[in-house]
């Protein structure tokens, strides 16, 4: 199995908390507000790219007829059963490393 | 309120293979709008247009350079997989097209032989060390700073007493010393082995070699006492002659050899890596060493000694010079009536390199516009064969290859071709650097070491791995880029490269004649240079005279018992039926020159020096024989010769030097020591110093009345064949002395000829890539124009269906042909313009802008481009439409 950058990491799971409103706007603002990454358009399409070309990401393009995006689709973002598989591994791996760790993280 | 418009266009043209492309606008618009809104239509519109440009840009860079989206993929232009098996298929592929992979590989072979030719063959001078210990620390120690072509021997000589005086005084230098430069003028001839044989040995300080830092592979160098006058005569033979001579014998070292009846011990070889003529004396021979004695004898002889110095470490030549300065100031003033204290120290690399630069920047400029034409010429080929590439690699592509390695794979094609360019080219290059530094008598420095080696393969072998990866960068990028669908729906009919290909293919084709155009012209100045060259007046007449070197191996008692000798000769050969003028002369022009100097009776000179003059020791017959007119007065006659009154002739230009406006016949010269010297005559300027250089300051002395001779040129006029004449003149010549060499002789046309050969040498490889680059300018528009009118064959029978003449379809491509070359041979001209003025330097007697070259030159690729347009003409004229129709 492929694995996960740190990046790549926190774009799915912003995917995954959004449930099925995913699109790479929200993504990035997700990613600004709460997660204090500014990231460039250009970085975050990439990885959006690399994370579809590993089969962690699927999407369709959605017809939008709004003024804002005037009248372009909208790309649905959907985190694959392997992506999810991928994020599970990444906690799994992290959490049990963060135990025991945390006095000393907050001490210091 | 919509983004701005460009903006927009751009991305959407970026964006426009990428299936998220359209949801990309719509994220851009999105937050377009909100900025809009929250900021203004100024900040949004701002906002937009950096955003567009950082996403253009990056996605340019990427899609330019293949990178994958991050870190090394495996897969793609720079991944490993797949590596091995494109590399067979690139085999295949240039299996299945024999014919035209020979043609391109020939193709980058010309190239490729073209630049590594002129790396082996001027790499001894520019590119590798010279052949010593340490060379950067060696230097040349002239009389004089006087450009090179003006000097004669006597400003790089010093008088022997400097040599010792400076191995005593100064500090800058670990070791000092120097050879004879007019050693030629003492020649041998080598006897007891076979037939007497002329030789020609140089005189060397006994520490040369040692200060040099080579080592004889066999034997030693000479000793001090060897060195000495009156010393033990020893030689060092060089490593050509040693194997040519004595089958490279080493027993020989330590026995002992018969020059000019003096046995003298081979004291050891020269090593194969030191060819003292190459270094020293570019275009003669010289077979062996022997010592010259650094002592007051020698000094007497005045100016004949080339010093050389090695420096200690961390002496710059500039401290250097400052030393000898001191020294010479010093000397100046214990010795005030000492003349000749003068140095001028350059390193020698610059000595020996620094007048062929400008010819060696022009041929490497030449080399390496020969291979961009030859890039052009092959990417061209490439294109013209990619639309059927498009089709086979959209087959791959819709069964899964990506982009970067569908590029990659035109680029291992292109790879193996090239690398055959590579073994033309070396083969080409070999051949060509064979012929170069097997030719005699060029005088260019170390021309004969050049060799096709290591270093010189790996330049051919780097040239054409760039050629390969350069010309299939835009077939491959435009093959990789083809959308599948569209050419596969395509691909029963005959495919139609778009209007942008042919587009580019002709732009090539534009370019490739500019290139030639350059070439074109900079040789065609070159030629018209070297033909202005040989036009000049010489001020004799090389044509049907030949000279034979008088070394009697005999000593005289007195000078006029030698002088008879040698009139004796002349008069001898003047017997032969068909010869009709001899003459006699102690060096012939165009050999070596030297340099006495004169004062005239009753005028101070302004520097108190005497007037320097180049002198001439001749018999009454000399003028005629070789075709020098008198301007006023009278020849030497027989009587000149004896004892009474020195008379002695000038030429115009020393005439107007010593006289200005007046009458120089009748007037007074001192000559010092020996005395004073009438002028009978003024002889017109001959060029005695090299063709392109006007003469100096010269002066015709009896040959008998002057002691400074040990051998003389004699030249020998005739109407009849040389072969006719020689074998008589050889009789003659034995029977005055039969141990005087007599079969060797040689005619002044090739004198002038090897006074020539350094330019020569620059034309003859830029006529070759001149050639080279119009052939492939030919072929480049044939191939164009060929291809051209086999994709319209369809449109053009349909024109003819409708009634168009054959004439005017042949006349549209050849118009077109045309169009081609002059948009090509107009930008040619102005980078010509540019480029010439950096060949000034080379040229003779024309302007770098001369009209009738840029005219000529535009005339001959313009004649070329017609031929290469007129069979695709033809062919044109030829279509029928119905059968096109059919076809179609």
């Amino acid at each position: 199995m492929n694995k996960l950058g740190e990046f790549e990491l926190l774009v799915l799971l912003s995917i995954l908390r959004q449930k099925k409103d995913a699109y790479a706007n929200r993504v990035r603002e997700d990613l600004d507000r709460n997660a204090g990454r500014r990231v460039s358009r250009g970085a975050l399409y990439r990885t959006l790219d690399r994370l579809t070309e590993k089969g962690f990401l699927e999407w369709e393009l959605e017809p939008s007829e709004t003024p804002e995006r005037g009248g372009h689709p909208m790309r649905r973002l959907r985190v694959t059963e392997d992506g999810v598989g991928a994020v599970r591994q990444a906690r799994d791996v992290l959490v049990p490393f963060f135990n025991g760790v945390s006095t000393l993280l907050d001490e210091a | 309120m919509t983004p701005p418009r460009a903006a927009y266009r751009l991305l959407g043209r970026v964006l426009r293979h990428d299936p998220a492309g359209p949801a990309i606008l719509g994220d851009l618009h999105e937050d377009f709008t909100r900025i809009l809104t929250a900021r203004g239509p100024g900040a949004a519109h701002r906002w937009y247009w950096r955003e567009a440009l950082l996403l253009s840009g990056g996605r340019w860079v990427r899609a330019l350079l293949r990178l994958p989206s991050r870190g090394p993929s495996l897969d793609g232009f720079f991944g490993v997989r797949g590596l091995g098996q494109d590399g067979v298929q690139a085999l295949r592929a240039v299996r299945r097209a024999p014919g035209f992979s020979l043609f391109t590989a020939l193709v980058i072979g010309l190239g490729v032989g073209a630049a590594t030719g002129v790396y082996s063959v001027l790499k001894p001078l520019f590119f590798a060390p010279l052949p010593f210990r340490e060379p950067e620390t060696l230097a040349w120690i002239a009389y004089q700073d006087v450009p090179e072509g003006v000097a004669s021997l006597s400003h790089l000589t010093s008088r022997s007493g400097n040599l010792r005086d400076f191995r005593e005084r100064t500090r800058s230098f670990e070791g000092l010393t120097g050879y004879n430069a007019f050693s030629e003028q003492g020649a041998f001839t080598l006897s007891g082995v076979g037939e007497p044989e002329r030789l020609v040995g140089f005189a060397v300080a006994h520490d040369f070699l040692q200060v040099l830092g080579v080592q004889p592979i066999h034997g030693r160098g000479f000793t001090q006492e060897e060195g000495t006058w009156g010393g033990p005569p020893a030689v060092i033979l060089t490593y050509g002659f040693w194997r040519q001579r004595f089958a490279g014998d080493p027993t020989l070292v330590g026995r002992s050899v018969v020059l000019n009846d003096v046995p003298r011990t081979v004291a050891g070889v020269l090593p194969p890596s030191f060819d003292f003529a190459s270094v020293f004396t570019p275009g003669t021979r010289v077979d062996f060493l022997h010592p010259y004695p650094v002592s007051e004898e020698t000094d007497r002889h005045g100016n004949e000694v080339v010093i050389l110095g090695r420096m200690k470490p961390g002496v710059t030549p500039a401290i250097a010079q400052a030393d000898l300065d001191a020294v010479l100031a010093g000397l100046q003033e214990e010795q005030p009536d000492r003349w000749g204290l003068s140095a001028h120290l350059t390193p020698m690399k610059d000595h020996l390199a620094g007048p062929f630069r400008p010819a060696f920047f022009l041929l490497l400029g030449a080399a390496a516009t020969l291979v961009l034409i030859v890039c052009v010429n092959v990417s061209n080929l490439l294109l013209a064969r990619s639309p059927r590439r498009v089709r086979e690699m959209a087959v791959r592509k819709t069964l899964g290859a990506s982009r970067g390695r569908i590029a990659r794979q035109m680029v291992l094609e292109s790879l193996v071709v090239s690398l055959g360019g590579a073994v033309v080219g070396g083969g080409l290059a070999r051949l060509a650097t064979r012929a170069v530094t097997g030719a005699v008598g060029v005088r260019v420095p170390l021309l004969s070491q050049g060799r096709m080696d290591a270093p010189a393969l790996l330049v051919a072998t780097a040239v054409a791995v760039v050629t390969g990866v350069v010309v299939s960068l835009a077939p491959a990028l435009r093959v990789a880029e083809g959308g599948e669908a569209a050419v596969l729906r395509e691909s029963g009919r005959g495919t139609s490269a778009g209007r942008g290909a042919r587009r580019l293919r002709e732009g090539l084709v534009v370019a490739q004649v500019t290139l030639a155009c350059v070439l074109l012209v900079v040789g065609g100045l070159l030629v018209r240079s070297f033909r202005a060259v040989l036009e000049l007046d010489l001020g004799f007449d090389p044509a049907g005279a030949v000279a034979w070197q008088l070394n009697p191996a005999r000593s005289f008692e007195t000078d006029a018992e030698k002088g008879a000798f040698f009139e004796g000769i002349a008069e001898r050969v003047a017997q032969i039926p068909g010869v009709e003028r001899v003459g006699l002369i102690d060096a012939l022009p165009l050999g070596r020159t030297r340099s006495w100097g004169f004062q005239i009776p009753g005028v101070q000179q302004d520097n108190g020096r005497p007037i320097g003059y180049f002198p001439h020791l001749v018999d009454p017959g000399y003028l005629e024989a070789m075709g020098i007119p008198m301007v006023a007065g009278r020849n030497l006659t027989e009587d000149d010769m004896g004892e009474g009154p020195l008379a002695i002739l000038i030429n115009e230009t020393g005439a107007e030097r010593a006289f200005p406006g007046g009458s120089a016949v009748g007037r007074s010269l001192d000559f010092g020591w020996r005395g004073l010297g009438e002028i009978v005559g003024v002889v017109k300027d001959a060029r005695h110093v090299s063709p392109e250089m006007g003469a100096g300051v010269e002066i015709y002395l009896p040959l008998a009345r002057g002691d400074d001779f040990r051998t003389l040129d004699m030249v020998v006029r005739s109407s009849l064949p040389t072969s006719h004449v020689a074998a008589a003149v050889a009789a003659a010549l034995q029977e005055a002395d039969p141990t005087m060499p007599a079969r060797e002789y040689w005619s002044v046309e090739s004198t002038v000829d090897r006074a020539l050969s350094a330019r020569r040498f620059t034309l003859g490889i830029l006529t070759a890539y001149g050639a080279a680059a119009l052939l492939l300018a030919g072929l480049g528009i044939y191939g164009v124009l060929a291809q051209s009118v086999a994709e319209r064959t369809p449109e053009i029978g349909i024109r003819i269906a409708l009634g168009a003449s054959a004439a005017k379809v042949a006349g549209g491509v050849l118009g077109r042909t045309l169009l081609l070359a002059g948009l090509g041979i107009g930008a040619g001209a102005l980078l010509s313009v540019w480029s010439t003025r950096l060949v000034a330097t080379l040229l003779f007697g024309v302007r770098p802008t001369d009209p009738l070259t840029f005219v000529g030159m535009a005339l001959i690729l313009l004649a070329v481009a017609a031929v290469a347009g007129l069979l695709p003409a033809t062919r044109a004229a030829r279509i029928r439409g119905t059968r096109a129709l059919q076809a179609e």
